[in-house]
């Protein structure tokens, strides 16, 4: 699959990995990106905050991007390598700290800190309380909230006390507010663009995924058993005998039933249909009917036992090219008819010391508090009926064994 | 000789079912998805389309929708693999007389589209099992109660259908004639297809959880 490798490298956002994160991973994923120690991000971010603020500011800014893009669900990072040596990225992080700081120094430190400092712990608070990875366990997910409200409290609490009036602090925060939305409105669509981006990154991905997994599925199976076919292609009975075991096999993959269903009478018939047919290679078609879920699995058992019982003889001495099993839940009991259309017997000239399976069903039945009866004639094919109360205990067993 | 149009996206299946029906019937036509097949069905008009459930292009049911839209008549057998009950009852519910799976025999699948020409319907063990489920879940009908329930008779058809007996055979064993059998078939046919129970789509969608 050339196609899920891009020609080219694509640039990604660095990525958080909580693992790494002291406050919240950003430092961490920007040094990753870069190729330095996190230490050194760190205490540039450091710096820049005592420069009146700055570095919260920016700290959160680059926080809300990484958190709303949420790059760590998507394909390996991998970092584009870099041209530069280490030290030559040591001086440039160094560098940029320097001419931000030579900025701000313009601008002002004196002023900023009355926005920036009270707004940097606000945005900072929230983003702690927001943001948590999924194997936080629910103590350090609420000391994350609480360690988060109680920052962004002390941050606005921060930004009255600094203020020296009323309504200066009201002028601080509409400026403020103006800023954010001037900021919002510049950064919002090119986040969008990211968040789609990243969506479409992922949709591929899991379609990748689904399709390595019918691959995966189709080899273990369908490819085997044509190979199979392919060998045996000579011997016709084998052959359709491994197409109806791979059919059987791939129906049930495709619409089969969750394994905890595996107890019912449909399924379970249809698990005893599909041996029958492996071991004696006569295909055996179940038709079930009706939900038996209320019905005590250890009454099933010797139904299904007895059906199975019924099919393999009919596999073995009928000499039919099929065996049809019906399953009908009524209110009060469970019908299973096991049906061939094979060459039949009369149940009269049968000697007494070959009647051991037609007994040993009904005996089985009888255990159960059902009855099992057999109707053959030679030539008219044979089919057995089981019958299992399910309301009442005990029941007259039939003995009968009718044309 | 009876028209007949094979629909099936697989030329393997359709040679195969080709070479089972040539020289008992009159093949006027193939096609492989439900655009060909609308516009092959409406050029030759045949007596009986035997029609794949899945298709490309939108299944058996488009098919049955744009040949009743281009105002032709004709009727349908679904011939397919699938087990899934919505589609089954979706076919039929569209108006296909009848649904066989591909395991059929060559003489059981002429046997059935004679049927579906004389204007029976035929029903597959598993459609007949179908039937019996949907029919017997306590759906909570609301509609009309001749439409929303089968007939004592009509269970019994079903059942024995369902266990693999012929027409023939159940007609015996019921002691009725063999075109009472069909018309029992029929009437379910048109049960299904007309019962105001909305619940049989719901029923069928759920059918894989049972």
């Amino acid at each position: 699959m050339t196609s899920d490798v891009p020609a080219r490298p694509r640039w990604q956002l660095p990525r958080i990995d909580s693992r790494e994160r002291w406050v919240g991973g950003v430092a961490a994923a920007v040094a990753r990106e870069i190729g330095v120690q996190p230490l050194v991000i760190r205490a540039a971010f450091a710096i820049l905050a005592l420069a009146g603020g700055w570095g919260l500011l920016f700290y959160g800014l680059a926080w809300i991007v990484l958190a709303v893009a949420q790059p760590d669900r998507l394909a390996p990072y991998r970092p584009e390598p870099k041209g530069a040596s280490p030290i030559h990225r040591h001086i440039a992080v160094g560098m940029i700290v320097v001419g931000l700081l030579s900025v701000f120094s313009q601008i002002g430190f004196a002023f900023f800190p009355k926005i920036v400092v009270p707004a940097g712990f606000i945005l900072t608070g929230i983003l702690i309380a927001w943001t948590r990875s999924q194997d936080e366990s629910g103590v350090a997910a609420t000391a994350r909230t609480v360690i988060g409200v109680v920052v962004g409290l002390g941050g606005l609490i921060a930004f009255v006390l600094v203020s020296e009036s009323f309504i200066d602090s009201v002028v601080v925060v509409l400026v403020a507010i103006v800023i954010a939305a001037g900021v919002g409105l510049v950064a919002f669509p090119s986040l969008a663009r990211i968040g789609r981006e990243l969506d479409v990154e992922r949709q591929d991905r899991v379609r990748a995924d689904e399709r390595a997994r019918v691959a995966a599925h189709l080899h273990d199976s369908v490819l085997q058993t044509l190979a199979l076919i392919q060998r045996h292609a000579d011997d016709p009975a084998r052959t359709a005998q491994l197409a109806r075991q791979q059919e059987r096999e791939l129906r049930q993959w495709l619409y089969g039933t969750p394994a905890t269903m595996a107890t019912r009478l449909g399924p379970a018939l249809e698990a005893m249909a599909a041996e029958v047919d492996a071991a004696h290679g006569v295909p055996v078609t179940v038709i079930a009917v009706g939900d038996t879920t209320d019905v005590d699995q250890g009454r099933i058992e010797p139904l299904v036992a007895a059906a199975r019982e019924a099919a393999v003889n009919a596999a073995k001495h009928s000499g039919a090219s099929r065996i049809d099993v019906f399953a009908e839940r009524l209110p009060d009991r469970i019908e299973v008819f096991v049906r061939d259309t094979g060459q039949g017997f009369d149940p009269d000239a049968v000697p007494a010391d070959r009647r051991g399976l037609a007994d040993s069903i009904r005996a089985r039945m009888q255990r159960a508090g059902g009855s099992a009866t057999v109707h053959t004639s030679p030539g008219a094919g044979t089919e057995v009926e089981l019958v299992l109360p399910l309301l009442v205990d005990t029941v007259e067993p039939q003995q009968e064994v009718s044309p | 000789m009876i028209r007949v149009v094979l629909v099936d996206d697989h030329a393997l299946v359709r040679a195969g079912v080709r070479a089972e029906l040539e020289g008992h019937v009159d093949l006027v036509g193939e096609a492989g998805d439900v655009g060909e097949a609308i516009d092959v069905i409406v050029a030759t008009k045949p007596d009986v389309v035997v029609c794949d459930v899945h298709l490309p292009g939108g299944n058996a049911p488009a098919v049955i929708r744009g040949v009743v839209d281009r105002g032709v008549t004709t009727r349908f057998l679904a011939l397919s693999v699938s087990d899934a009950a919505e589609d089954v009852i979706e076919v039929i519910r569209t108006g296909a007389r009848g649904y066989v799976t591909k395991t059929i025999n060559g003489a059981e699948l002429l046997d059935a589209v004679r049927r579906i020409n004389d204007g029976d319907a035929v029903f597959s063990p598993r459609l007949a099992g179908f039937v019996l489920d949907a029919f017997s879940a306590d759906l909570g009908a609301t509609g009309d109660p001749e439409l929303d329930q089968l007939t004592a008779r009509e269970q019994e058809v079903m059942r024995l259908l369902a266990r693999g007996y012929a027409y023939k055979e159940i007609a015996r064993r019921l002691s009725i004639s063999t075109k009472t059998v069909e018309t029992h078939a029929s009437a379910v046919l048109r049960k299904l297809q007309l019962s105001s129970r909305n619940e049989l789509a719901r029923w069928a969608a759920d059918r894989r959880l049972l």
